[in-house]
C-alpha cells in the first residue's frame, strides 16, 4: 500500500514538473517561427519566447523574435523567459538580458539583419574581431528591428 | 565621313578583339599530361585563357580562381573536396567552370562551406557540373549577370542544421538559374536580396526544408520549374514585383507543409501553374495585390487558405478540382476578389446557356471554418451531420463570409 503510495505521489510530482513554467527545447527541422510560419533550421539562430503560462513560441532567429515582440506588446509583459541561441555554442539557449548582439555584415543571419547572440560580451567582442560590426544589447536589437537597420 | 571614322574604329576594335583571341591559349591538365596540377595551371593561366581538364580525380583542397578564365571538365574530372573546407572559389568575373563533378565539401556551423562559390563577380557561368555531398551547392554572393546552368546538386542531409542550400544567391542581381535539378539539401534554391532574376526549367525535390524558398527578392521570374515532395513546400516572403508561370507545385505533405507559402507578397502574377496533392495549395498570409490565374488546383487538402490580412487579390479563371476544401479563410473580412472559376463542387444551374452559373458559388464551407478555428475537429470530415450543416450553411449563410463569393461560376473545366 505504502509503495503504491509513493509511486502516487512520484507520479503526482512528474505532472507538477510538466506544469513548470521553463524553456522547452526546440525541435530543429519540426517547428515553425511564430512570427514568419517558416520551419525553423538553423541551430545557431532560434529563439523562444516562454509565455506566464508556460506557452513556448519558437522563433528561426532573434529579428524574428524581437519584431514579434514589437507586433504583441502584451506578451512581452507577460513573458517568462525570452531566449536566443548562443552562435558559439549551437542549440543552447541563453537569456537575452545576458546576452551581447554582434550586427556583421559578414554573419547573415536567417531573416536578414545580420543579428547574431552571444553568450556575453566577451565572446562577442571574440568574433566582433574577426568579423568587423557593431555591438548592441537585446534593447538595441530591438530597436535595430524596429528600424530595419542594416550594417551597410 | 563621319560613317566611315565609325566603320574605321569598328574594324580596329574587332581586329584588336580577334588579336585577343590569338592570344589566348589553352592548357591542359590530365595524369599524363607535363601539368597533373589545376592550381598550378590557373597559376600559369593568363587573362582569357582555358583550361581544359581531362579526366582524373583532383585533390587540391580550396581552389582560388582570381582572374578570367574558363575551366573545362572533359571525361568527367572529379574535384574531391575531402571535406575540408570549399572546392571552387571564384572571385574574378568572366570565369567559366564547366563539365566537373565536385565531392564531399565540409559541414561547418561556423561559415557556409560551398562547393563552388562566386563572390563579389560579374559574367560567371556555372554549367553542367555535378555536385554530390555537399554542405552548400553553388553559392553567389554580391553577383551579378551570372549563369547557373544545367547543374546537378544532389546532397545527403538528414537534419536540417546540418545541411546548406543546394542553389544560394545573397545580395545578386541579374542571374539566370535554368534547368537544375537540386535534391537533398535544406531549401533547394534560397534567394535573399537577389533581384531581377530568372528561374527556369529547374527541378527541386526531396530537399528536407523548402523546394524554392526567397526574401527580399524583387522582379524575379518564375516559370516551369517543378517543386516536388519538399519537407514544407516552397516559401516566398516579404517581396513584390515577382511572376511564377507554369510551374508545378506537387506532393508537398506534411503538418506545415504548403504547395506554395505567400507572406507580405504584393504586386506580383501567379499564373498557369498546377498546384497536385498539397496539405494546402497556396496559404497566403499579408499578401495583396496578386493575380491569380488559369491556375489548376487538383487534389489538395486546402486548394487556398486565404488569411484575412490580405487584400486585393484576385482570383480569377482558376480549375478547382478534387480538394478538400476549396477557399478557407480565418475571419470575416473579406477584401478579394473571386470570378469566373470552375469549382467542381459547384451545383448550380445554367438555364440561360452562357456558360457561366446563374446562382454564385461560395467556396468557404462553414465546416473549413470551423476546422479553421478548432483544428482537431477535422476528424468529423465527410460525416452526414457535416454535410448537412454545409448544405444548410449554403442556402442560409450565416457564418461563412457573405462576400467571399464567385458571382460567375464557370460551368466547364477551363
Amino acid at each position: 500500500m505504502k509503495k503504491k503510495l509513493n509511486l502516487l505521489f512520484a507520479l503526482m510530482g512528474l505532472l507538477l514538473l510538466a506544469c513548470e513554467v521553463a524553456p522547452q527545447e526546440i525541435v530543429y527541422g519540426q517547428v515553425n517561427c511564430a512570427h514568419c510560419n517558416m520551419t525553423v533550421s538553423d541551430s545557431r539562430y532560434g529563439a523562444e519566447l516562454v509565455s506566464s503560462k508556460g506557452k513556448a513560441f519558437m522563433f528561426d532567429s532573434a529579428e524574428c523574435l524581437a519584431a514579434y515582440l514589437i507586433d504583441n506588446p502584451e506578451k512581452k509583459q507577460d513573458a517568462a523567459f525570452v531566449l536566443v541561441t548562443d552562435f558559439a555554442k549551437p542549440n543552447t539557449l541563453i537569456d537575452v538580458k545576458n546576452a551581447a548582439f554582434l550586427q556583421s555584415e559578414n554573419l547573415p543571419s536567417p531573416m536578414g539583419l545580420f543579428l547574431t547572440a552571444f553568450a556575453d560580451k566577451n565572446t562577442a567582442g571574440q568574433f566582433q574581431q574577426k568579423h568587423k560590426g557593431r555591438l548592441l544589447s537585446w534593447e538595441e536589437a530591438v530597436l535595430a528591428v524596429q528600424n530595419d537597420e542594416k550594417p551597410f | 565621313m563621319k560613317n566611315l571614322s565609325r566603320h574605321i574604329v569598328q574594324i580596329t576594335t574587332l581586329l584588336l578583339l580577334a588579336g585577343l583571341q590569338v592570344q589566348a591559349t589553352t592548357l591542359k591538365v590530365c595524369a599524363t599530361c607535363p601539368n597533373t596540377s589545376i592550381r598550378k595551371a590557373i597559376a600559369l593561366a593568363k587573362p582569357g585563357d582555358s583550361i581544359v581538364v581531362d579526366g582524373g580525380v583532383y585533390r587540391e583542397g580550396t581552389i582560388d580562381i582570381k582572374k578570367p578564365i574558363s575551366l573545362i571538365g572533359l571525361n568527367n574530372p572529379v574535384l574531391d573536396g575531402q571535406f575540408k573546407g570549399e572546392i571552387l572559389n571564384i572571385r574574378s568575373s568572366y570565369v567559366t567552370v564547366q563539365g566537373f563533378t565536385l565531392k564531399d565539401v565540409e559541414v561547418s556551423y561556423l561559415s557556409d562551406n560551398a562547393a563552388i562559390r562566386v563572390a563579389e563577380a560579374s559574367h560567371v557561368k556555372v554549367l553542367n557540373n555535378k555536385i554530390e555531398n555537399a554542405f552548400f551547392g553553388i553559392y553567389l554572393q554580391r553577383a551579378d549577370s551570372c549563369e547557373v546552368r544545367g547543374n546537378v546538386v544532389h546532397g545527403q542531409a538528414t537534419t536540417e542544421s546540418g545541411s546548406g542550400n543546394a542553389i544560394h544567391l545573397w545580395y545578386c542581381d541579374d542571374i539566370r538559374v535554368q534547368d537544375n535539378k537540386v535534391s537533398g539539401h535544406r531549401d533547394g534554391i534560397y534567394f535573399e536580396f537577389a533581384t531581377n532574376s530568372h528561374i527556369q526549367g529547374n527541378l527541386s525535390q526531396g530537399n528536407l526544408r523548402y523546394g524554392l524558398h526567397f526574401m527580399f527578392s524583387d522582379g524575379n521570374v518564375y516559370m516551369g520549374n517543378t517543386f516536388r515532395q519538399n519537407g514544407a513546400g516552397v516559401a516566398v516572403m516579404y517581396t513584390k514585383n515577382i511572376v511564377m508561370q507554369d510551374n508545378l507545385f506537387e506532393d508537398n505533405w506534411g503538418a506545415a507543409a504548403y504547395g506554395l507559402l505567400l507572406k507580405d507578397i504584393s504586386r506580383s502574377v501567379i499564373k498557369n501553374n498546377t498546384f497536385k496533392r498539397n496539405t494546402a495549395g497556396i496559404y497566403l498570409e499579408g499578401s495583396s495585390k496578386l493575380d491569380v490565374q488559369k491556375n489548376n488546383f487538383e487534389n489538395n487538402g486546402w486548394a487556398v487558405r486565404l488569411l484575412s490580412n490580405c487584400e486585393q487579390d484576385t482570383f480569377r479563371l482558376n480549375n478547382f478540382v478534387g480538394n478538400t476544401f476549396d477557399v478557407a479563410t480565418n475571419g470575416n473580412t473579406v477584401l478579394n476578389y473571386f470570378s469566373g472559376n470552375y469549382w467542381d463542387k459547384y451545383n448550380g444551374y445554367d438555364l440561360n446557356k452562357d456558360k457561366t452559373g446563374d446562382v454564385p458559388y461560395r467556396p468557404v464551407s462553414l465546416y473549413s471554418m470551423l476546422v479553421e478555428r478548432v483544428p482537431p475537429s477535422v476528424m468529423f470530415m465527410r460525416s452526414f451531420i457535416v454535410d448537412l450543416m454545409d448544405q444548410v450553411e449554403r442556402v442560409l449563410p450565416s457564418f461563412i463570409p457573405e462576400r467571399l463569393v464567385d458571382a460567375n461560376p464557370s460551368m466547364k473545366r477551363i
